[in-house]
């Protein structure tokens, strides 16, 4: 026998209260890893926008929101844009809503996009594999998302009415951008023609020379266009992003701290019941000639276990959980794969380990402090 | 300092001179300037009314509890100037209590070694010597079980050898027979004499049974907190 094994053991010896505090810990275990290891997903998934072949920066009409479908902006700047200094190549690109025919709604945001482009400029969509082939210029030809095409159920060959038009899928794409698998890619001149945009279109995407300097180019093509075209960078987007990931990771961090808090209140009165009921065994301790110090070190070691115990069962509760979650919910679960990261981990059980020390300190302090002759006096 | 009386101070083992303790912020007056000498390898028995500080003292001695006024000293230690008695505790003296205080999570084997864990001892050092001591106390067929299982009289045995186990030149027996049949008490009031011949250990223990007090070389009655009688064994 040694010391730890004592250390571990003795956690269980009232196996029910110790039960309890572990469940109360490892629900917020499980909450954080929950959370991280879904925030991790979206990141992950929102990063692959910035990809290299995919245009930088997005020209728009000013004032437009975001998710407009309209086609506002004339088709002609297009190659006016092209010509500017430092810009590589323009692709125009016609965003539409659309119903499918069986009047589902398919796209996680509720809405299905169907986008109008040249097909020869799709890599400027960070749209490089295509399972099937891309669609012909002026064809009854599409390309679906990958989330879409889970969500309807259809693969290459099948057909699908949108506009009152059937279309025939050429292929499934995945671009990693959770917006654009949710959607489908035609032909721009198709487009125009079944939603009466001709010569129309919702934006422009730009690549910008190797060596240019995005930034400038952006503001360059905004000067050239005053009141009337508007620009965003992909890394302002991505931007906008992490600000959003910023909101969810301060929440965790609100949960993490909540948990700490329950967590250890909950240690801190499950070590005080197991070290009241334990007086006279600590006065043995000391009349055995324990130190002070290997007592608070007991204590304290044991409050540790349960909560590394929680970190345990907390984590695979959490894993579990949210796979099980993604499984289950059709929308989400094509569009977020969970991220396993160390540091996660490594947070989760840095957490667990806090929460030890925190609510074992002060019931391994007042054992430590008990009057040997009072302890032994005890009933 | 001529080498008389450097021969008698270390026989003196224990040396207590006006020794007070009270509680209940001086309302009990537990010890009440007792003064006390035992030699070393003396069994000595400590006899008197309930309340009268017989327990007070052993704690004393064995460093358990601290006194108010007076001066003690134990194996050369002066227990009211030395900051941390743990050592002490730890080497000096083995304590059997009334109620044998066994962890009961733990086998007897493992309640054996709880003492140990504060000395350099590697874990195989620590069970062989358990296991001896524990065969010496005849439980060598009960090493793996928990204390709960065992009888009155075996759990002391139990008690005895955690007491033994770091070598203590003293053995301080507070009611060790008090929660036993008579007929068990004789075989661990046996064993502990026994012990204390083989092993040339000081003992001391508290009883209140005048029978039980009159095994040991020297009876010291102590009433109201003061040492009322001392007698040693006349034949
Ligand atoms: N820790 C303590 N707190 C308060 N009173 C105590 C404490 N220890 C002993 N006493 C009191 O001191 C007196 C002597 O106690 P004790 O030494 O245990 O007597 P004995 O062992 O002879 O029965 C008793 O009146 C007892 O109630
Ligand atoms: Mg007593």
């Amino acid at each position: 026998m040694n010391y730890w094994g004592l250390i571990i053991k003795n956690p269980f010896r009232n196996k029910t209260r110790s039960a309890l505090a572990i469940v109360g810990i490892a629900i917020g275990i499980a909450t954080i890893v929950a959370l991280g290891l879904v925030t991790s997903g979206l990141e992950a998934s929102t990063e692959t926008t910035l990809k290299a072949g995919a245009s930088e920066i997005t020209v728009s009409q000013t004032g437009s929101s975001n998710f407009d479908t309209s086609g506002s902006i004339d088709e002609n700047r297009i190659s006016d844009i092209e010509k500017l200094k430092g810009v590589n190549q323009t692709a125009g690109i016609l965003r539409a809503s659309a119903d499918v025919s069986d009047g589902s709604n398919m796209a996680p945001g509720g809405g299905f996009f169907v986008n109008g482009i040249d097909p020869s400029q799709l890599s400027l969509m960070g749209i490089e594999s295509i399972n099937g082939s891309k669609f012909e210029n002026g064809s009854y030809e599409l390309i679906l998302g990958k989330t879409a095409a889970e969500n309807l159920n259809k693969s290459v060959g099948d057909t699908i009415t949108i506009f009152g038009k059937e279309f025939t899928i050429s292929g499934i794409f995945e671009s990693g951008n959770i917006i654009q698998d949710g959607g489908a890619f035609v032909s721009l001149n198709v487009l125009q023609n079944i939603t009466s945009n001709e010569n129309k279109i919702t934006y422009i995407a730009v690549k910008v020379d190797n060596n240019a300097n995005v930034t400038r180019v952006s503001e360059e093509i905004a000067d050239a266009y005053p009141n009337e075209l508007s620009t965003t960078t992909a890394a302002d987007q991505a931007g906008k992003i992490n600000d959003a990931m910023g909101y969810i990771d301060t929440a965790t961090w609100a949960i993490s701290l909540l948990a700490i808090i329950i967590g250890g209140v909950g240690v801190v009165n499950t070590m005080i019941m197991s070290v009241y009921e334990r007086t006279r065994e600590i006065g043995v301790l000391k009349a055995v000639g324990w130190r002070s110090r290997r007592i608070l070190g007991m204590i304290l070691g044991e409050a540790i276990v349960l909560t590394l115990v929680a970190g345990i069962a907390g984590t695979i509760v959490g894993v579990v959980g949210v796979n099980v979650l993604l499984a289950f919910s059709s929308s989400f679960g094509s569009v977020i794969e969970p991220v396993y990261s160390t540091e996660l981990f490594v947070r989760a059980f840095g957490i667990a380990f806090l929460v030890g020390i925190i609510g074992g300190i002060y019931p391994a302090y007042r054992a430590s402090k008990l009057a040997p002759t009072e302890a032994l006096r005890y009933e | 300092m001529n080498n008389e009386t450097n021969k008698d101070s270390r026989k003196i083992l224990i040396d207590i001179k006006n020794l007070k303790k009270s509680y209940e912020n001086g309302q009990i007056k537990a010890l009440n300037g007792l003064d006390l000498e035992i030699q070393r390898g003396e069994f000595v028995s400590i006899i008197g009314p309930s309340g009268s500080g017989k327990s007070t003292l052993l704690n004393m001695i064995g460093a358990l509890d601290v006194a108010d006024e007076g001066s003690i000293n134990v194996a050369g230690i002066d227990l009211l100037n030395t900051k941390d008695l743990s050592k002490f505790r730890s080497e000096e003296v083995g304590f059997v209590f009334q109620l044998h205080n066994l962890i009961p999570n733990l086998s007897v084997l493992e309640n054996v070694q709880i003492p140990m864990l504060e000395t350099s001892l590697s874990s195989k050092e620590m069970e062989e010597r358990a296991c001896k001591l524990l065969k010496s106390v005849d439980l060598e067929d009960k090493i793996n079980q928990k204390p709960t299982k065992l009888s009155g009289g075996e759990r002391q045995r139990v008690a005895i050898a955690r007491a033994l186990v770091n070598h203590p030149s003293i053995i301080l027996a507070d009611e060790p027979t008090g929660s036993l049949d008579s007929k068990t008490g004789d075989i661990i009031l046996d064993l502990l004499k026994d012990i204390h011949q083989k092993e040339n250990v000081t003992l001391v223990m508290v009883t209140h049974e005048p029978y039980v007090a009159q095994m040991a070389d020297r009876t010291i009655t102590v009433r109201d907190g003061k040492i009322q009688e001392d007698t040693m064994k006349s034949n």
